[in-house]
């Protein structure tokens, strides 16, 4: 019981009113101790100085929860999971659309759930301007900005936190989202806490002599390490998403690639930097989830992922928890060590700089075991139901990161510690996606007739694409239509419990040439097999 | 009727209708009874009721010369204006057939010709000494009005009419034959086709600024950049009823009293704009920026005024004898030649004397005109640095001289020579060291292990990180971002740019939408601070300061409120700054400071910077934040600013310096058209806007609707104006590799 | 070879388009002194760069931006009501009676003679960087266009593909969709004259520009 007292101590004003899933812990902390204790307690209260920004917050952070009204800056589903917390915590909200998903769940739910301010059209979901006007006539005092759009855009989130008519930003701190948004410190800032990253450079080169020498010894480090066919990685210090990335096999064609590299990146973000990094190929894709209240001194983590089923773009299909199974599956190396590692990696660096709030931590782990850090997502992931159906705080299920998400962001202190939260069984989250796994993951267009599925307590299912008539899929984004979120006791029945709930999916629709709808159940339950092996 | 009293009575009738016209409706009891004693002339002489129609004839010859003369007093400037523009007016060809003895028009054939307006002839004037007659040939260069034809276009010229004008001066300077040059213009034809109006002028005049045979100008309508294209002269000599000014009264009026497009100026601020401008030759004499008045006949000079081309022909005689003289080294013989020239009724036709120069001749030439213009107009700034801080400077100056010689000419040179010297001996030795050391080598070289590990470290360890890469934040923020509001990016129309928020546009983004690039102006400040070296910014010169020189009305007031909005003294700042430890000289003219307007305060400091750039040989920048052209209130002390600025420039340039010009925002007509637009090296940040004169101007003189973005840095660049673009967060960047590029390892010597 | 006459006979019959002029975004809406009846303009001036006449001013996050007509017509109804009211995106504002131009026309009866390069889905288009370049230096006539060439971007699903253009070389005539608006699927893109067919598609210009009168 430690993070919970920095926020209250800070803004000793007055008490605020707990809503939570996890009712005694809180509800009796909920009951202050008195004045002077704070002021004196063993833990410093100003130890990270608070910005500006944290003393605007301060403000808002001392009204009750059902004062607040959160602007849901997304759509599809991840809306409808904000407004459902909402709807818990006695938090209004008010939601956005635009014209082309006036037919999506989120609308829908918006309608039926909110009040006389509870949506808005907008013209995009891209236009900040829109979400900071729809903002300040329906009277928000904070934002949800979901996954995507503007969750990791620092710029944005400085906007709401600076911004005249100041709002709280449910997420991390706009500094943080910066700091660790940017590839190259979030990299430099893991190696001064000895976290282990990608072999390579930390900084950007803009030497050829020196590039060139670095690359020799990352094909030599390879080699050292018995790897058959070392590969090197150019990419553009600036870029992201992909862009300006390229693979050197053979170390002669290292020079030709790097200049390429290097003046595409002069071209398209005017800064010669290139990074130089071993590229690994064979390898688990794994991750931490953090939470940690606006003291940002305890961050929790509520445990790990494995996200290694993807589409050949990189795209994640099926996520489980936790991120190995030793108990059941045997490894190459020491699974649980490399969990445990993953883990206090993740929270030491959350602790050092301050997290505030969810955060995925991503990891690569080879088949030697050996993980390396890749990047840290600020924000709250899809995923995040996997975690949460198989964690349980003070033994009680139904835990709900996005509830929390918003608890904490809107400044109440987290209410439990490490010590608190545990695990219970496996979890396996499907995305279903109308696409065409043979043909390279192609999203398919046209119109859903039929979405039917057998409901199961070990089953939650969250989709906008309503069940009761057809539904045109928008061209404009992701072509998600649901995630399945299974628990099973142990991996062979959240195996078994998957393949029902795949069997029993009734999903049919056509397009426009008449053609039957496709999508990647196939893909979903072929895969099923072998979650969780190496 | 006689024939010839019947053309007697039309040439009365035309100085007639010429005294109504240029009068404008004033004097009209003296027009009238001109008229009624002409009509019962006629009349009666139609009839033949006249005793002796040639005296009667002369009798009202005689009372129009009369009234013509007394109207002569009270002639204000806008009547000169009207006269210098009335078709009866002298023209370049009338002179050509009057002052010269024989001429061949060479740069084309009246309207077939490149340029109809630019008229160009070579000329011989022969003189006689004693039994001898001499013929001398000049070339003479001027506009050509035509009496109001139509294709010479009222003698503004066209760009490419003004190269044929440079050409032909480089011709005359091959030859070694003086030019005469005529300036019957009442401004540049304001186009941006290639060669481009402002940029040809720029040449023009820095082509002038260096010539080696005398130049000798004669101003009859002197419309700013037109008549700088050819004015740049040794000696300059202005007709009595001309005007010399930075912008036509009704270009003044309407900048004046703000008139929108399609709205006109009333006569009465136009009558005021052209007396407060003080356009006349007898202002300009008074100035200094013209030499001598050529006296006209009463209300001008006509085609019939043989005695006036008589009184010219004497003049440019003289002015061009003078221009030579002035070239002697003898201090002695000079006097005296010049003396007898001077003498009012001094002979010139008697007075032999030849026009081609030594090649010593030719330089004290150049320098002796490069030096005049160098000093004209000082006075018309205030410069409010205390006498001892003046004093003080002029001493380091006198003190400094030797030493600068010592270090730039003699120690540099040898250094460089020292320096290759030593490398090749250092070179020698690690030769040297890595063979001695070989065995050595070899048993140590099992360290293998070591290595390894070191280069692990190296890959999976934190490495030290330093240098510029690292901080990407602006020294200086506009102001504006303080303000909670978004503003709509220009071109959102055609890229779907959002709007953008103005605290990230003016902070982070640099006035830079994020979207689609277009670039939002700056405050200067942000360029000072941005793109030079933190603390390395030194200002000189602050106290020279804007004023009124020519007491226009009201116009003090706007100066104080412009620099006490923009906090400077001026609007050009110079200073001395640095980019990773390369010293320069800056010049900045700021579009906050009166939109950037040039005038004499401006054009002081600006030749000054030039000048220290050249003692310090420091490359020198010339940062047009934003310049509108000349300060039009300052009149003549304006426009003198660009021939001026140009001498500093090409002085700078000729002495192995490295000048640089780069445009922001907006920069415009005169400015443009000299001292700017005569780099070889000029640059633009992306969405400035470039050329002479912008749309309303060019609609008001031409008639022509212009094309939207017809001025933008990219169609700038494509008609070959400026060299690069550059995007405003790259400017630092860009400006270094300019410098190291473009200058060298020496960044000053050629 | 078509009939011009009959497709003008048909226009002429119904020669007005009701133009609804509504929010592009969010925003407070003030009403310019405008009522119904009144007439209005489109964009004016040898370049169209002056904007049409002014129909309201729409101000979010303090920044106040004029909603202009884009074609000439008469206000047949004006929503007065929403005046300094908070308005969501896509509302209408006002509704125009425009009568088609000669532009207009010969657009129309151009689709009839062009051949069209449609949409395969409904997606947002762009023209590859080379051509979209082109165009905006000079216009869309400079571009020639061949059988099987990339030359349009598809963007749906967050996904970009490369469209290649299928049909006779010729140059684009016509461009029929707008940046950032989706197109549905069989909508017209672009129109291309193939060099052949040139003097038929003067013809059509030049029997619409006599006998389309324009008038008010």
């Amino acid at each position: 019981m430690v993070s919970r007292f920095s926020a209250q101590m800070c803004a000793p004003a007055r008490v605020p009113t707990y809503v939570s899933m996890f009712g005694p812990a809180i509800i009796a902390f909920a009951r202050r101790p008195h004045k002077g204790r704070e002021m004196q307690g063993p833990w410093p209260c100003r130890e990270i100085p608070l910005s500006k920004d944290d003393k605007q917050n301060r403000a808002q952070v001392e009204l009750p929860l059902d004062e607040h009204r959160i602007l849901v800056a997304n759509r599809g589903e991840i809306a409808m999971r904000i407004m459902r917390a909402c709807r818990k915590l006695g938090v209004a909200f008010t939601a956005v659309y635009t014209a082309e998903d006036a037919a999506s769940g989120h609308v829908r739910f918006a309608r039926d759930n909110g009040d006389g301010k509870g949506l808005f059209r907008v013209s995009s979901y891209h236009d900040a301007n829109e979400l900071m006007a729809v903002a300040d006539i329906a009277g928000c005092t904070a934002v949800h900005p979901g996954y995507g759009f503007f969750a990791e855009d620092f710029r944005f989130a400085r906007r709401v936190a600076k911004r005249d008519r100041k709002m709280i930003f449910i997420g991390p701190s706009w500094k943080i989202i910066r700091e660790l948004g940017d590839k190259i410190n979030t990299k430099r800032l893991a190696r001064s806490l000895g976290v282990p990253t990608v072999p390579g450079s930390d900084r950007p080169i803009y030497d050829e002599m020196e590039a060139e020498r670095i690359a020799k010894s990352v094909f030599e480090f390879q080699e050292q390490q018995g790897i058959q066919r070392p590969l090197v990685l150019v990419k553009a210090s600036a870029g992201g998403g992909g862009m300006g990335i390229e693979e050197v096999y053979d170390p002669d064609q290292f020079r030709s690639v790097y200049r390429r590299i290097r003046s595409y990146a002069m071209r398209q973000f005017k800064d010669e930097g290139v990074l130089i990094e071993q590229r690994i190929t064979d390898f688990n894709h794994l991750e931490v989830q953090v939470v940690s209240d606006r003291s940002g001194r305890n961050p929790v983590h509520f445990g790990t992922r494995n996200c290694s089923i993807q589409s050949t773009g990189l795209q994640k299909r099926i996520e489980i928890a936790p991120g190995f199974a030793p108990e059941t599956l045997q490894y190459t190396f020491n699974a649980e060590r490399v969990l445990t590692d993953i883990v206090d990696y993740s929270l030491a660096m959350a602790r050092k700089v301050g997290y505030d709030n969810v955060g995925t931590w991503e990891w690569i782990v080879t088949r030697k075991g050996e993980p390396f850090l890749m990047e840290v997502n600020t924000r709250i992931q899809v995923e995040n139901g996997v975690s949460a159906c198989i964690s349980r705080v003070h033994g009680k299920e139904g835990v709900d990161l996005i509830a929390e998400q918003i608890r904490i962001g809107l400044g109440q202190p987290l209410g439990y510690t490490q010590a608190d939260i545990a695990t219970e069984g496996v979890g396996i989250e499907y995305r279903l996606i109308a696409e065409d796994p043979d043909n390279n993951f192609t999203p398919w267009v046209g119109r859903i007739e039929r979405f039917e599925w057998q409901d199961a307590p070990w089953l939650t299912l969250l989709t906008h694409v309503p069940c009761d008539g057809p539904y045109e899929i928008p061209t404009e984004f992701d072509p998600n239509l649901a995630l399945a979120i299974i628990w099973g006791k142990d991996l062979d029945e959240a195996r078994e419990r998957g393949l029902a709930f795949l069997n029993s999916l009734r999903l049919e629709g056509r397009n426009n040439a008449g053609e039957p709808l496709k999508s990647n159940v196939g893909f979903l339950r072929a895969n099923t097999g072998h979650i969780l092996h190496f | 009727m006689d024939n010839n009293i019947e053309k007697r009575i039309q040439s009365l009738r035309d100085r007639l209708s010429y005294l109504q016209d240029i009068f404008a409706g004033k004097h009209g009891d003296n027009a009238n009874l001109l008229h009624e004693r002409l009509e019962t002339f006629t009349e009666r002489a139609r009839w033949g009721q006249l005793d002796d129609p040639h005296s009667e004839m002369a009798s009202l010859e005689d009372l129009f010369a009369y009234v013509e003369k007394r109207l002569e007093e009270c002639i204000t400037p806008m009547d000169k204006v009207r006269i210098v523009r009335h078709p009866q007016r002298i023209c370049l060809r009338d002179i050509l057939e009057n002052v010269y003895d024989n001429f061949t028009e060479v740069g084309g054939q009246d309207e077939h010709s490149l340029d109809p307006s630019m008229l160009i002839a070579r000329a011989v004037i022969t003189r006689r000494s004693g039994k001898k007659t001499y013929t001398q040939s000049v070339m003479v260069i001027g506009q050509e009005k035509g009496h109001g034809a139509e294709f010479r276009n009222g003698g503004s010229v066209k760009p490419w009419g003004n190269a044929k004008a440079l050409q032909y001066m480089r011709v005359a300077e091959t030859e070694g034959i003086p030019i005469h040059t005529y300036i019957f213009t009442p401004g540049s034809y304001p186009i941006e086709d290639n060669p481009g109006a402002a940029q040809q002028i720029a040449r023009n005049i820095y082509g002038m600024a260096g010539l080696r045979v005398p130049v000798v100008a004669v101003i009859s309508e002197g419309g700013s950049g037109g008549a700088e294209a050819i004015g740049l002269a040794d000696k300059r000599l202005m007709l009595s009823h001309g005007y010399y000014s930075v912008i036509s009264p009704e270009g003044a009026a309407a900048i004046e009293g703000r008139i929108k497009a399609g709205m006109r100026a009333t006569p009465e601020l136009i009558e005021h704009c052209a007396e407060h401008l003080r356009i006349t030759a007898q202002d300009n004499l008074a100035f200094g920026y013209i030499d001598r008045i050529v006296q006209e006949p009463p209300l001008g000079a006509r085609p019939w005024h043989f005695d006036f081309f008589r009184h010219l022909r004497q003049e440019v005689i003289r002015a061009t004898d003078e221009v030579v003289i002035s070239t002697r080294r003898m201090p002695l013989l000079k006097g005296m030649a010049l003396s007898r020239r001077r003498k009012p009724d001094a002979n010139m036709e008697e007075m032999f004397m030849r026009w081609d120069l030594s090649a010593s001749a030719r330089e004290r030439l150049r320098d002796r005109r490069q030096q005049k213009f160098l000093r004209l107009s000082r006075h018309a700034a205030r410069d409010r640095r205390p006498f001892w801080t003046k004093t003080a400077s002029a001493f380091w100056d006198w003190l400094s001289k030797p030493w600068r010689t010592f270090k730039y000419d003699f120690y540099r040179k040898h250094q460089r020579h020292i320096r290759a010297v030593l490398e090749e001996v250092d070179n020698e030795w690690e030769q040297l060291k890595s063979r001695m050391l070989a065995p050595w080598r070899r048993l140590t070289g099992k360290a293998d292990s070591t290595a390894a590990a070191q280069a692990r470290e190296e890959l999976t360890a934190l490495s030290a990180w330093s240098g510029e890469g690292r901080k990407s934040k602006w020294n200086y923020l506009s102001p504006r971002y303080k303000v909670d509001r978004t503003i709509t990016c220009p071109n959102s129309a055609s890229y779907g740019c959002l709007d953008l928020w103005g605290p990230d546009l003016f902070a982070e983004f640099a006035g830079v939408c994020s979207h689609c690039g277009y670039h939002f102006p700056m405050e200067p400040e942000w360029y000072v601070k941005n793109v030079f070296d933190a603390g390395s910014v030194f200002e000189f010169n602050s106290e020279i300061e804007a004023g009124n020189p020519l007491d226009f009305p009201d116009f003090a007031p706007r100066i104080a409120e412009a620099q006490k909005k923009t906090g400077a003294r001026s609007g050009c700042m110079t200073f001395e700054a640095r980019i990773d430890d390369i010293k320069m000289v800056v010049a900045m003219l700021m579009g906050t400071f009166r939109g950037g307007s040039v005038g004499a305060a401006e054009g002081y400091k600006f030749v000054e910077a030039a000048q220290r750039a050249a003692k310090k040989r420091y490359p020198f920048l010339a940062y047009v934040h934003g310049t509108a052209g000349i300060r039009i209130q300052e009149g003549t002390h304006g426009v003198i600013q660009m021939p001026r600025c140009t001498v500093a420039v090409r002085r700078y340039i000729e002495s192995g310096g490295l000048y640089m010009v780069l445009y922001d925002t907006n920069s415009f007509a005169g400015p443009l058209a000299s001292f700017l637009g005569c780099s070889p090296y000029q640059f633009a940040v992306r969405s400035s806007n470039i050329g002479f004169a912008g749309p309303g101007v060019i609609k008001e003189t031409t008639g022509m609707d212009i094309p939207p973005k017809y001025h933008r840095s990219y169609r700038a660049l494509s008609r070959g104006h400026i060299q690069g673009i550059w995007d405003r967060r790259q400017i630092r960047a860009n400006l270094k590799q300019a410098l190291l590029t473009i200058g060298g390892r020496n960044l000053y010597y050629r | 070879m078509m009939d011009i006459s009959a497709l003008l006979d048909e226009i002429k019959a119904a020669p007005f388009r009701e133009i609804v002029i509504a929010t592009p975004h969010c925003g407070r809406v003030s009403f310019a002194d405008l009522k119904p009846g009144d007439s209005v303009v489109g964009p004016q001036g040898q370049w169209k760069e002056k904007p049409g006449s002014h129909i309201a001013t729409l101000e979010r996050e303090h920044n106040p931006k004029p909603i202009c007509a884009l074609e000439k017509g008469e206000i047949s109804l004006l929503h007065t009501e929403l005046e300094g009211r908070f308005v969501e995106a896509g509302t209408p504002l006002a509704v125009l009676r425009h009568k088609l131009t000669r532009e207009e026309v010969q657009r129309l009866i151009l689709q009839k003679a062009l051949h069209l390069f449609c949409a395969p889905e409904r997606a947002k288009y762009y023209f590859i960087p080379e051509v979209d370049k082109k165009i905006r230096a000079a216009d869309a006539h400079s571009v020639t266009v061949r059988d099987g060439m990339e030359l349009l971007i598809m963007s749906r699903m967050k996904r970009e593909v490369p469209l290649h253009y299928t049909g006779p070389d010729g140059v684009i005539y016509e461009i029929y969709f707008k940046i950032n608006d989706n197109v549905n699927a069989g909508d017209p893109l672009i129109g291309v004259c193939p060099r052949d067919q040139l003097p038929v598609i003067q013809d059509v210009i030049m029997r619409v520009q006599t006998e389309w009168a324009e008038q008010g």
